[in-house]
């Protein structure tokens, strides 16, 4: 290769329009960074299969069980027995958009690209949220709507949308279910370890499900109300489901949103300011 | 330009640049030289506004580089060529970064072409031999057309044919009036390339000269005499400020310049049969310069050797 063609390959560009680290084409650049690679696909469709998957077969067995079990089941409970499923690959992915970065030493890149961290943070957070709230509700409708129909052709009792609690669930699970994949990514972001960040997104998941109703009431009332996910799940379904566990729905906003903040907030100052 | 001031940074106990200063001018090829640990990929993390100095500063045409509106277009970067996630094909990894840079999509392919990856464009960079990846991260760092770049061992681990390839494509690229900085912890590789050099060692700068200075003020180059009156040459040589040692028939002559000497061998009379200057090899100047910083990285990789529980220090691959 000769000079001539370098300069001619490289000056042809000069004074192309657009050339700014402005936010659109921050948020653009790390949407294609995921739209282009079929992990994100994967992930996300795992996380939409074993929910949607989950609560069918659920769904099945109750219905092919039920002379032999007492009492009532709330068919919009049991319709949304798959959520977790959904909650922890949706949080891995969560804890990945920032993860893999580390491990395989793109975040250097993306930074060279866009020094101003600020923005490169504020795309990922947009980005994490707005793909797990569509892939959240898409989720939550669709178990629903699969668990009824399972119901119906069970003969066992059905709900439906225009149910005001069914409603208020279904929606209220879907959108809540960027919760936990943000904080997965923001531990992604202070551990800067896939493992560590899984580990910690999933243990503040699961803490309440370890514990869970071996413990004296005084401590779920006093203890484990305060854990996320109890904070978040007072919100969503303690109108249906209640333990000593939840708080009343407002407290349970606001236990949910300091664990977000602190999170969030610990992951952006240290984003800014450590050493990429 | 490239200006480093003052320059330090430490890890912890570590100190990995120390009070660094040096410039870097465009239109010539500057090699960045130091053994392991030097300090080369620090000083690059930093130019980079990767990594936040300790203290001084290092700046790009008068800013540091967080400051700079469209870096991409003012500078061009390859850190680690690996850096890629595996499940990209070359072109979609280029795609987004040229796009976080604002940089027309049409530039993906000319710079595919620029560096022969054009044929494997569609492939995924996970199966990419380490010679393509370098090659990919050349054209990374050509996206935005930088009149800067600046290169992290780039020759590493390349065949004969691609260290060709990318010796000339820097040197046409400092003809183009560019600023080109390249590191490398092996002198042999900068003798063929660079212009300039930069070396430094434990963080400190050792040298920052043209490569023929840098070899003519080494200590070892010599110049070999052979004559018949060597025995009475000798004295004569001492006389006016060299040192002398014998080799076989010949007089190994440091500290004065072939001219002086044959000037000085017609003033006397001397028969002369040969008369030889060697020059060191530009390795062998530079093992000598950097020695120093060399033993003392030795001597500290065994240290943590025996104590298990400082291990970091040991890590300097990034
Ligand atoms: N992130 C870090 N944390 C702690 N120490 C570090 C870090 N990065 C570098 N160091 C230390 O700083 C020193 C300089 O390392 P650096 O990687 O800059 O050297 P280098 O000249 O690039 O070496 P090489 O030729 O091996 O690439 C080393 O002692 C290294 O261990
Ligand atoms: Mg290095």
């Amino acid at each position: 290769m000769t000079t001539a063609t370098i300069s001619a390959n490289t000056r042809r560009m000069r004074g192309a329009v657009n050339r700014d680290t402005r936010f659109a084409n921050t948020l653009a650049s790390e949407w294609l960074k995921l739209a282009t690679l079929r992990s994100t696909y994967i992930t996300l469709g795992l996380g939409y299969l074993l929910s949607v998957a989950t609560s069918a077969i659920v769904g099945i067995a109750l219905g092919s069980t039920r002379d032999t079990w007492s009492g009532d089941i709330s068919p919009i409970t049991a319709s949304m027995v798959g959520t977790v499923f959904g909650l922890i690959v949706y949080s891995v992915f969560g804890v990945l958009t920032v993860s893999r970065e580390y491990a395989s030493g793109t975040m250097r890149l993306t930074l060279t690209a866009t020094p101003d961290r600020r923005q490169v943070f504020l795309a990922k957070l947009t980005l994490v949220t707005a793909i797990v709230t569509v892939a959240g509700v898409a989720t939550t409708v669709s178990m629903f709507a699969i668990s009824q129909a399972v119901f119906s052709a069970t003969g066992m009792p059905t709900a439906s949308f225009t149910d005001g609690d069914a409603l208020h669930m279904v929606l209220g699970l879907g959108l809540a279910m960027p919760f936990f994949p943000i904080m997965g990514m923001a531990f992604g972001m202070l551990l800067r370890s896939t493992a560590g960040g899984i580990t910690t997104a999933l243990g503040l998941l699961w803490l309440p499900q370890i514990f869970g109703e071996f413990v004296p009431t005084w401590f779920q009332e006093h203890i484990l109300s305060l854990l996320p996910s109890n904070g978040i799940d007072s919100v969503t379904v303690s109108h249906i489901e209640s333990t000593p566990a939840y708080s009343a729905p407002l407290l349970g906003a606001a236990i949910a949103a300091a664990w977000l903040l602190a999170s969030v907030g610990a992951a952006y100052i240290a984003f800014q300011r450590r050493d990429a | 330009m490239i200006e480093v001031k003052d320059l330090t940074k430490r890890y912890g106990e570590t100190v990995a640049v120390d009070h660094l200063s040096f410039r870097v001018r465009p239109g010539v090829v500057t090699g960045f030289l130091g053994p392991n640990g030097a300090g080369k990929t620090t000083t690059m993390r930093m130019l980079l506004g990767l990594d936040v100095p300790t203290s001084g500063e290092v700046t790009v045409n008068g800013r540091s580089y967080r400051h700079i509106p469209a870096p991409m277009c003012e500078v061009g970067a390859l850190l680690d060529a690996k850096a890629a996630n595996g499940g990209h094909t070359a072109r979609q990894h280029l795609a987004w970064i040229a796009r976080a840079g604002g940089i027309p999509e049409s530039r993906v392919a000319s710079v595919l072409d620029l560096v022969g990856l054009t044929e494997v464009a569609g492939r995924r960079v996970g199966g990419f031999s380490l010679g393509m990846y370098q090659r990919l991260g050349i054209a990374a760092a050509m996206l935005g057309d930088p009149d800067i770049l600046i290169l992290d061992e780039p020759v590493n681990g390349l065949d004969p044919e691609g260290i060709r390839w990318i010796r000339g494509f820097l040197q046409q690229l400092a003809a183009e009036g560019r600023t080109v900085l390249l590191s490398s912890h092996l002198m042999s590789e900068m003798e063929a390339t660079a212009d300039h050099i930069v070396v430094i060692g434990r963080g400190r700068l050792i040298a920052d000269t043209s490569i023929a200075e840098f070899t003519r003020r080494s200590t070892g180059s010599h110049v070999r005499v052979v004559s018949p009156h060597a025995a009475r040459f000798a004295p004569v040589l001492q006389g006016a400020g060299a040192a002398i040692s014998h080799e076989e028939h010949a007089l190994i002559v440091t500290g004065l310049e072939a001219d002086r000497i044959g000037a000085l061998a017609a003033e006397h009379r001397f028969e002369l049969h040969e008369l030889a200057p060697r020059r060191a090899s530009l390795e062998a100047a530079f093992m000598e310069l950097t020695q120093g910083s060399q033993e003392y990285q030795g001597a500290r990789s065994a240290a943590t050797a025996v104590a298990p529980g400082v291990l970091a220090p040991t890590r300097m691959e990034n």
